[in-house]
């Protein structure tokens, strides 16, 4: 137990060091940024040879796999194993939620937790839904994004990075994501038990991955599709869209910022 | 993975692009939405009317009518435009108007009912309202749709669209000036792969 504790706080102690540096990092990249320039990529040729390896990977074994879980397997099953998923991630959600200056939305997720572990049974139907809490899914990267200031336009998001498996990320991005994994509550248990990694963790991850796929299917396929640089296509979607949701939270109702990128654009023109 | 589920809709039915059901009412002194609107309309008409190399004709004529094209290149290809010959220029807008012609006529062809409902109108000091609207689907979570409308001296044009904060020109200005910086740095490699594509 006390070993497993040691483990814990060797993994928080592991991402604040990765935080910090990846604050340094983001510090760095502010200057002169107007929003309309291309994503920055200095590690561009590893990140090519990664985004290379997904794709043969995705192509060989997960796209198959989520073709056949999105055709094959019941909608209601389907819907059921995200509620699950979904679930499991409403506490990271109410965690960033109170960092991101939101408790009362905190409050509603966690409420959303309790009602479906219990009555939507252990989180398989989304009962807390039809009592009007609608479900809200953030995580750290777009906190730190919100907390990086007026300065930083949220299009900035440190360096690009194409990280195995999970794919295109960024150093805010991928410091969120290694910060949700240390205080996530249904992972930190696992470790802590001793949870049986074959019966919980790898399900899981695995369940994820297909789900995910599977609802991404029809975006990344015509990305793809209408792309000559299909690398170069899903970088940009993917910093617009995470720029997206940073800016509805950061400035809901000033659009001032948006307005200004969108002329900068016109600059460059 | 929660970092994974953010660009979940990125792109998801850029059919809604087009695809839609107007919200009629409220739309009167309002022609930026107007425009969207019965742009949607349209498209939903050739969708269930046409099918094939009828449908990719009538949806190159929306898209020629209602959105600015030339506008739309000029600004996917940044700062190579003016490096470009005018020959290259008309090739490359050629091109472009058939590779989204096509894209689009295929998109629809996942058409299963989605509604649009068209929100507020936003209007900017450099001339450009943005028209939100939202994409009802049957199953799942609503998609949000920005419209980006100028005056041009013909009328109102849509100039471009944004499905869930992706901004179709920006990225394909990304996906272009990545090609055109592989390729030498120059533009004809691009438009000889743009016209390759459509021509299949």
């Amino acid at each position: 137990m006390i070993a497993s504790v040691f483990k814990v706080a060797t993994r928080v102690r592991r991402s604040v060091a990765a935080t910090a540096v990846a604050a340094a990092l983001l510090g760095g990249c502010a200057v002169n940024d107007t929003g309309a320039s291309e994503v920055w990529d200095p590690i561009e040729t590893p990140n090519r040879f990664i985004f290379a390896i997904n794709r043969t990977v995705d192509v060989m074994a997960i796209r198959p796999l989520a073709v056949t879980y999105r055709d094959w397997v019941p909608e209601k099953a389907q819907k059921s194993v995200r509620n699950l998923l979904d679930n499991l991630g409403e506490p990271v959600t109410a965690i960033n939620e109170v960092f991101q200056g939101d408790p009362s939305r905190a409050g509603t997720t966690m409420a959303r937790f309790l009602v479906n572990s219990t009555l939507g049974l252990a989180g398989l139907f989304d009962v807390a839904a039809m009592f009007g809490m609608e479900r809200t899914k953030t995580d750290a990267g777009q906190t730190i994004g919100i907390w990086a200031g007026k300065g930083v336009e949220p299009e900035n998001g440190g360096f690009y990075l194409v990280l195995p498996l999970a794919g295109p990320s960024n150093a805010r991005d991928a410091t969120g994501l290694m910060i949700d994994y240390a205080i996530d509550p249904f992972q930190i248990l696992p470790i802590a038990f001793n949870w049986d990694w074959w019966y919980y963790s790898l399900p899981r991850a695995g369940l994820n991955a297909i789900d995910y796929r599977s609802r991404t299917m029809f975006a990344l396929d015509d990305i793809e599709k209408n792309s000559v640089d299909y690398y170069a296509a899903l970088r940009s979607a993917y910093t617009q869209n995470r720029a997206e949701l940073i800016r509805a939270k950061r400035d809901k109702t000033d659009t001032k910022g948006e307005l200004g990128r969108r002329d900068n654009l016109a600059l460059v023109r | 993975m929660p970092l994974l589920a953010c660009r979940r809709l990125a792109f998801r039915l850029a059919v809604g692009a087009a695809v839609a059901f107007a919200a009629a009412p409220a739309l009167a002194n309002d022609p930026a939405a107007e425009l969207v609107s019965t742009t949607a309309a349209q498209a939903i008409d050739i969708i269930k009317t046409t099918t094939g190399a009828q449908r990719q004709a009538a949806i190159q004529q929306v898209l020629q009518t209602k959105f600015d094209l030339p506008y739309m290149a000029q600004t996917a290809l940044g700062t190579h435009w003016a490096k470009a010959t005018p020959e290259q220029q008309a090739r490359f807008v050629k091109a472009t108007e058939t590779a989204e012609a096509k894209a689009y006529s295929e998109r629809f062809g996942q058409y299963s009912g989605q509604t649009l409902a068209i929100g507020k109108t936003t209007s900017r000091p450099n001339g450009v309202f943005i028209v939100d609207s939202r994409l009802n689907q049957t199953n799942g979570q609503p998609i949000k749709l920005e419209w980006e409308v100028r005056q041009v001296p013909a009328g109102l044009r849509i100039t471009d669209v944004k499905i869930e904060g992706v901004s179709m020109v920006i990225t394909r200005r990304s996906d272009f000036n990545s090609y055109i910086q592989q390729n030498g740095g120059k533009v004809q490699p691009l438009i000889d792969e743009l016209e390759s594509r459509a021509a299949r």
